[in-house]
């Protein structure tokens, strides 16, 4: 082939690959927010407040205690915040010429996880449904997103921004956890139809293990 | 004896013979106009074995005519009540698909049975004239049934009804030999298959003694809480309304039988948490089994 051609032929490549990606981030971004409606109308179904609906309709005996309470709803309340919060945080665009919208983002990101979200998460993941599997799984799932987030706030202290962004991505990949739980078990039970709790331990784990490889994968392609 | 009783029979078939004779040639008639002619019959006096014949008739309800287009119930257990007999009349009621209707009508004797033809009252939608044959040696009702309304989805019913007594048992069990799992494979209705599955868990717990803990329901499907919510119903005699526990219930289960369309008085407190208990989980499964949220 002749060398004009060639380089011609990867120019056109190099634009319509900029465009295909671009279409993707945009795709991605509005999945996204699809699914963060979604878990907004979760959240929503508890107002005004109420104990027996929804999930907390098989959840009696644990949401009379009232440490139990105080979880959950703070769970259900703060937890959509930290999902919103996200949408602005991985876009370069908005890092270099916006810091400030950022920084007060992920302010909100950090806030609501370490303060709320994960603490919660992580009394409620002792009164899991599923029996020990899933109380682990639950468990530590909040451990690990409270001490990512903690470990993402501390490099950006230290200007180390390369690991603030590592930690960041392991956190946030923690936080879409509550889509990507629900999702498999969508998946799991329109293809084998497991019992209610057996697909419960299921995507106790798969709801955010899964995502924490993914997380590793694009931590290791960045940094290439 | 075996001759005697081959003598009743071969009464019986001739009556009922006569009975759906009887029971052409009376269809489209006004039901009060037959009875008042009936009415005028010479009273037979009340002996003890009348007495006897009061009781619950219960077997299946066949459609004999129908509208494919309107979605019939082809068949449906009944039971037919005779509540009081004597002098010529008949009282009594049916229990059939979570409908109770009274009836009232006349009979004669014919070959050693009762003829019975009777009328439910005609302000409900679903009313009609039984014709029967009530045999007083073998305790069956045999006949007809033909609604007020030739447009319904079932105008016209037969049924061969054995006498039964009903008495509410908690020990009575989901039978072991029934396919639970296989249970809405064979189903009229493709959408509960679809929708439900159905497992051998509902022999696990006997609902209506054991007071169930979230441990024992949690893990078990939608299908299978529904049968077990629905025995403690059945274990009262209860008719269900549903199709689908109808068929659960009249075509696997032989102890059941249809006695009332409200138990809710006669449940234990044991039922009655089970009940709660259960509901609970089904509506969770319902809500949010397949679906994303929670």
């Amino acid at each position: 082939m002749m060398q004009g051609t060639n380089s011609r032929v990867s120019a056109i490549d190099e634009k319509s690959l900029a465009l295909t990606r671009r279409l993707f981030h945009i795709a991605l971004l509005l999945a996204y927010a699809y699914f963060c409606w979604l878990m907004l109308g979760i959240s929503l179904q508890y107002i005004p407040i109420d104990t027996d609906v929804a999930f907390l309709r098989i959840k009696q005996d644990e949401i009379a205690l009232w440490h139990y309470k105080i979880a959950f709803f703070t769970h259900v309340f703060t937890a959509p915040l930290s999902l919103v919060a996200g949408f602005t945080q991985f876009s370069k665009r908005i890092r270099n010429r916006l810091p400030m919208v950022h920084r007060w983002s992920g302010w909100l990101y950090v806030i609501s996880v370490l303060a709320f979200a994960a603490p919660s998460g992580f009394v409620m993941g002792i009164y899991a449904n599923g029996g020990l599997l899933a109380q682990i799984a639950f468990c530590s799932l909040g451990v690990f997103w409270f001490i990512f987030t903690i470990l993402a706030v501390r490099r950006a202290a230290q200007h180390d921004f390369m690991a603030h962004r590592a930690w960041m991505i392991r956190s946030f990949a923690l936080a879409l956890s509550a889509i990507t739980l629900r999702a498999w078990k969508f998946v799991l039970v329109g293809l084998f139809h497991p019992r209610p709790m057996d697909v419960y331990i299921w995507i106790a784990w798969l709801g955010w293990t899964l995502n924490l490889i993914v997380a590793e994968i694009i931590i290791r392609k960045l940094k290439r | 004896m075996k001759k005697s009783l081959s003598m009743l029979l071969l009464i019986a078939f001739l009556a009922y013979g006569c009975g759906s004779k009887t029971q052409e040639s009376s269809t489209g008639a006004d039901s009060n106009a037959t009875a008042a002619t009936e009415l005028a019959d010479p009273p037979i006096e009340e002996t003890a074995d009348m007495v006897d014949l009061k009781g619950f008739y219960v077997g299946n309800f066949e459609a004999t005519k129908f509208q494919k287009g309107k979605n019939p119930s082809f068949t449906n257990l009944i039971n037919i009540s005779i509540d009081a007999l004597g002098a010529g009349k008949v009282e009594g009621h049916s229990v059939v698909a979570g409908n109770a209707r009274p009836f009232t009508g006349t009979y004669t004797m014919e070959g050693g049975a009762y003829k019975v033809v009777a009328a439910e009252p005609g302000d409900d939608k679903y009313d009609g004239k039984f014709t029967f044959i009530l045999n007083p040696n073998s305790h069956d009702v045999i006949g007809t049934w033909v609604a007020n309304d030739a447009k319904l989805a079932v105008s016209e019913r037969k049924y061969e009804l054995k006498r039964r007594a009903f008495a509410y048992d908690a020990d009575l069990e989901l039978p072991g030999d029934v396919a639970w799992s296989e249970l809405y494979g064979k189903v009229p209705d493709p959408d509960w298959m679809r929708s439900e599955v159905t497992t051998e868990d509902v022999l696990r717990h006997n609902v209506s003694k054991k007071r169930l803990k979230k441990e024992d329901v949690e893990n078990m499907y939608k299908g299978d809480l529904e049968i077990l919510r629905n025995s403690i119903y059945a274990r009262h005699g209860y008719s269900f309304k549903t199709r689908k526990m109808r068929y659960v219930f009249d075509s696997s289960v032989p102890w059941y039988m249809p006695v009332s369309t409200d138990v809710s008085k006669e449940l234990t407190q044991i039922e009655t948490e089970n009940i709660a208990l259960i509901k609970r989980y089904e509506q969770h499964a319902e809500s949010y089994y397949d679906s994303f949220g929670r």
